[in-house]
C-alpha cells in the first residue's frame, strides 16, 4: 500500500511522520504548482471551489508517481468539503486510475472518532506505535505553527529582504526530517534565533493586519500566492487566524474555542453556518477590538459560507471603523493584480494611522 | 388594525408558501408579498448584494428591499437550518437573516425564527413558531393551533405536487384558482431538475418550463416524485448527500436515469452555486457513463440572455425527437 493525501499547509509533513511511524509507505504529492492547478481545473466542475481543484491535481500527480491509496477526510456538512472525496473518486475513476480511496467520515467531527476510524483501516498496526507516531506528528505540527507565527511577525522587520524566508524554508526542511522530540525543539529555537538576528528594522508606524477566511486558503501559500509574505515585505505584521494545530485542538476539545467564536460573532452571525464562516466573522470582530489596523479576508470563489461572511464583515467594518478587504481566489487570479490591491490597502492603512497622529 | 408581515417571494417561498401564509393568518397577521421578480427587483438585489452570491440570493435581496418600500411591520426571513432529519440546507440559509441584516440598513423588525428539524423533533420548531405567535399577542395554544393548521395546509400543497403539478401550479390550485387547461399533445417527456427557486421564478429562469411546454414537452420536476423514489435513486451512491435538496436532485436524476421514463434530463442551476457544483459533477459523469438518457446543464445568472436559452432548449428537444425517430426506424 502506497498512501497519498492532499496538500494543506504543513499537513503533508505531519501525515508523513505519522504514517512512516507506523511503517506505511507514503508517496508525497509533489508541491502544488500551476501544473497541479491546471490538472485540477481541467477535471473539475467550473464552480467547484479552488481547494477541490487543487486536491484533484494533487491526487493525479501522486497517482502518476505510483501511489495507490488516497486518504481523504469526509464530513457531515453543511460545507461541501464533506462530499469532496465522493466526487473526486468518480473524477479519478473516469480518468482511468486504479486506486483505493479511504474517506474517513468522523461521525461527530471529534478527533478521537477520526483516529478510531482511521485505525480500522490498518489492522496490523499496534495501538502503541500508532499513538506514539501520532503524538510525535502533533508535536511537529505545533512546532511548525509556532515557527510560522513567529515568522509572520518578525519578517516585517527583516534587515535584508528575502533572508528570513530562506532561513524559514531551510529549517522547515530540517523539521520535516527530524526524528525525535529533542531535535524538533532544537530546530525551532535555532530558527527563531536566526530569524530574530535578521529583524532589526523599526518603524514609526507599525501596521498590523489580521488574515481571516477559509482555512485551506489560509494554510496553503500556493493558493493564496503567499499573501503573508507579500504583506510582510510591505512592512506589515501579519496574524493568521487559522492554523492546523488550532484546528486540531479545536476539534479535540470542541467547546471552549467555539464558545469564544459564538460570543464574538454575537449580533452579527448567530450560528455556525458550515466551513469557516463563523470563524471569519468572529475573528474579524476579535481583531477589530484588538485595534488591528486592518483585516484581509481570503476565500475561494463560490465558497458559500465565506460569501455569507463577506456580506456580514462589511458591516463589521463600518461599525468598528476598521478597513476590511475581501480577496476572492480562483484559477484565474493573477499575482500582479492582487499585489496592487495589497499595496493600495496598505497605503490606505498608513494614511489612516497618519490622520490619527496629526 | 392587524399588523402586516412581508414575505419575500424568493428562495424557499416556492416550497413553503402555504405553511407560512396559513400560520401568519392564523395568528391574526396580514400577509403581504413582494412583487413578482422584475428588472427593478433584480437590479436592486444585484446592487445591494455581495457580488459572488448566487442569483437566487441576489433576487431575494431585491425582494426584501421591495417589501421594505411597502412599509410592512415585519419581514419574515426564517433561518432554515434543516427540514429533514440529519440533513442540512445550503449554508446561505443558515445565515440568511444575519446576511440580509448586514446588507440592507433600516429594515423593519425581522422575524428570524429558526426552522430546524435536524434532530427530527417537531418541538424545537413549534417553540419557534410559538415565539412568533407571542409577537402578535397570541397564547401558546392559539399559536400551536395555527401551526398545526399550517402544517396541514402544507401537506395538502405537497400532495398537489405529487399529482404532477409544478410548484407554481400547485400554489395556484392551493389558493383556489383554476388552472388554464392545457392541451396535452406532448410528444416528449423532459425532467427538469433544479432548486425550485431557480426554475419557479419565471423571471430569472426566463420561463424555462413554459418554453419547454410550448415546445411540446411534458415537464417533470423532482417535487413531483414520491420521496421513496428519490431515496431509491439516491441509494445508488455510496454516501448520501447531507443537503436534503441536493440529495433530492441527485436522487431524482438517478431515478430518471434508471427508469428511463423520460426522454431527457435538464439540470438548471445558478451561476456559482456551491452545492450544485458537486451534484452536477456527479450526475453528469454518471449520465455520460451510462449513455442512456441525454442530459443537459443550463446555468443561469443575471446576464443570461433569453435567446441563448431558447437556442439550447430547441437544440435539446430536436435532439430528443431525432433520437426517438432513430429508435422507431
Amino acid at each position: 500500500m502506497k498512501i497519498t493525501y492532499p496538500h494543506m499547509g504543513s499537513l503533508n509533513m505531519i501525515l508523513k511522520t505519522m504514517f512512516e511511524g507506523i511503517g506505511v509507505e507514503v508517496i508525497d504529492p509533489p508541491p502544488s504548482t500551476n501544473k497541479t492547478l491546471t490538472l485540477g481545473v481541467r477535471n473539475s466542475h467550473e464552480f467547484a471551489c479552488l481547494p477541490f481543484k487543487i486536491n484533484v491535481g494533487n491526487f493525479i500527480e501522486a497517482l502518476d508517481r505510483g501511489a495507490d491509496t488516497i486518504i481523504m477526510l469526509g464530513g457531515i456538512g453543511p460545507c461541501r468539503f464533506g462530499y469532496y472525496g465522493q466526487v473526486q473518486r468518480e473524477i479519478l475513476k473516469d480518468l482511468g486510475y486504479d486506486f483505493k480511496m479511504i474517506i474517513v467520515d468522523p461521525p461527530h467531527g471529534r478527533l478521537i472518532d477520526f483516529l478510531k476510524e482511521l485505525a480500522s483501516y490498518f489492522p496490523n498496526v499496534d495501538g502503541k506505535t500508532a499513538l506514539k507516531s501520532f503524538v510525535f506528528a502533533v508535536k511537529k505540527m505545533i512546532a511548525a505553527d509556532k515557527l510560522e507565527k513567529f515568522l509572520l511577525k518578525l519578517r516585517a522587520h527583516e534587515d535584508k529582504p528575502g533572508v528570513t524566508t530562506k532561513i524559514y524554508e531551510e529549517y522547515m526542511k530540517k523539521l520535516e526530517k527530524a526524528q525525535n522530540g529533542k531535535e524538533v525543539d532544537k530546530i525551532v529555537s535555532e530558527a527563531m534565533k536566526k530569524i530574530k538576528e535578521n529583524a532589526n528594522v523599526r518603524r514609526k508606524i507599525q501596521l498590523k493586519v489580521a488574515l481571516v477566511g477559509e482555512i485551506y486558503m489560509l494554510l496553503e501559500p500556493f493558493t493564496n500566492m503567499d499573501i503573508s509574505k507579500s504583506l510582510n515585505e510591505l512592512g506589515v505584521e501579519v496574524t493568521k487566524t487559522e492554523y492546523l494545530s488550532d484546528y486540531l485542538i479545536n476539534s479535540a476539545f470542541k467547546l471552549p474555542q467555539r464558545m469564544e467564536f459564538k460570543k464574538n460573532a454575537r449580533g452579527y452571525l448567530e450560528r455556525d453556518i458550515g466551513g469557516h464562516g463563523l470563524n471569519t466573522v468572529a475573528n474579524t470582530v476579535k481583531y477589530a477590538k484588538l485595534n488591528y489596523d486592518g483585516v484581509i479576508h481570503i476565500l475561494p470563489f463560490t465558497c458559500t459560507p465565506e460569501i455569507v461572511a463577506q456580506g456580514i464583515i462589511a458591516k463589521i467594518s463600518r461599525d468598528y471603523n476598521i478597513p476590511v478587504m475581501s480577496l476572492v481566489y480562483d484559477e484565474n487570479t493573477g499575482q500582479a493584480g492582487y499585489q496592487t490591491r495589497l499595496e493600495a490597502f496598505v497605503d490606505l492603512l498608513y494614511r489612516k494611522r497618519m490622520e490619527v497622529i496629526c | 388594525m392587524s399588523k402586516t408581515v412581508g414575505i419575500p417571494k424568493g428562495l424557499l417561498y416556492y416550497n413553503f408558501y402555504p405553511m407560512w401564509k396559513t400560520f401568519f393568518e392564523g395568528v391574526g397577521a396580514k400577509v403581504v408579498f413582494s412583487q413578482d421578480t422584475n428588472k427593478k427587483i433584480l437590479d436592486e438585489g444585484v446592487k445591494n448584494c455581495v457580488e459572488d452570491a448566487c442569483l437566487p440570493v441576489k433576487t431575494y435581496v431585491g425582494h426584501v428591499i421591495n417589501l421594505k418600500e411597502k412599509d410592512v411591520d415585519y419581514i419574515f426571513i426564517p433561518r432554515i437550518v434543516s427540514v429533514e432529519r440529519k440533513k442540512y440546507l445550503c449554508s446561505k440559509f443558515l445565515g440568511l437573516p444575519d446576511f440580509i441584516k448586514s446588507l440592507i440598513g433600516d429594515l423593519p423588525p425581522i422575524i428570524d425564527i429558526e426552522i430546524n428539524y435536524y434532530k427530527n423533533n417537531d418541538e424545537f420548531t413549534q417553540n419557534e413558531f410559538i415565539k412568533v405567535g407571542r409577537m402578535f399577542g397570541k397564547t401558546k395554544d392559539q399559536s400551536l393551533k395555527a401551526y398545526f393548521e399550517a402544517t396541514h395546509q402544507q401537506k395538502k400543497f405537497e400532495s398537489l405536487l405529487k399529482e404532477g403539478l409544478t410548484n407554481l401550479e400547485a400554489l395556484k390550485v392551493w389558493e383556489g384558482k383554476n388552472l388554464v387547461k392545457e392541451e396535452s399533445n406532448y410528444d416528449l417527456k423532459i425532467a427538469v431538475i433544479a432548486h425550485p427557486y431557480d426554475i419557479m421564478d419565471e423571471y430569472i429562469s426566463m420561463g424555462i418550463i413554459e418554453k419547454l411546454k410550448n415546445m411540446g414537452a411534458q415537464v417533470y420536476t423532482m417535487e413531483m416524485l414520491q420521496k421513496d423514489l428519490i431515496l431509491e435513486g439516491a441509494s445508488m451512491l455510496s454516501k448520501e448527500m447531507f443537503w436534503n435538496y441536493e440529495r433530492d436532485i441527485l436522487g431524482a436524476g438517478l431515478y430518471f436515469l434508471k427508469q428511463k421514463n423520460v426522454d431527457g434530463v435538464i439540470m438548471v442551476s445558478a451561476f456559482g452555486c456551491g452545492p450544485n457544483s458537486m451534484t452536477e459533477e456527479l450526475l453528469e459523469r454518471i449520465f455520460k457513463r451510462e449513455k442512456e438518457v441525454p442530459f443537459m446543464l443550463i446555468t443561469i445568472d443575471e446576464h443570461s440572455g433569453e435567446a441563448g436559452i431558447m437556442t439550447r432548449l430547441e437544440a435539446f428537444t430536436d435532439l430528443l425527437r431525432f433520437n426517438k425517430k432513430a429508435v422507431m426506424v
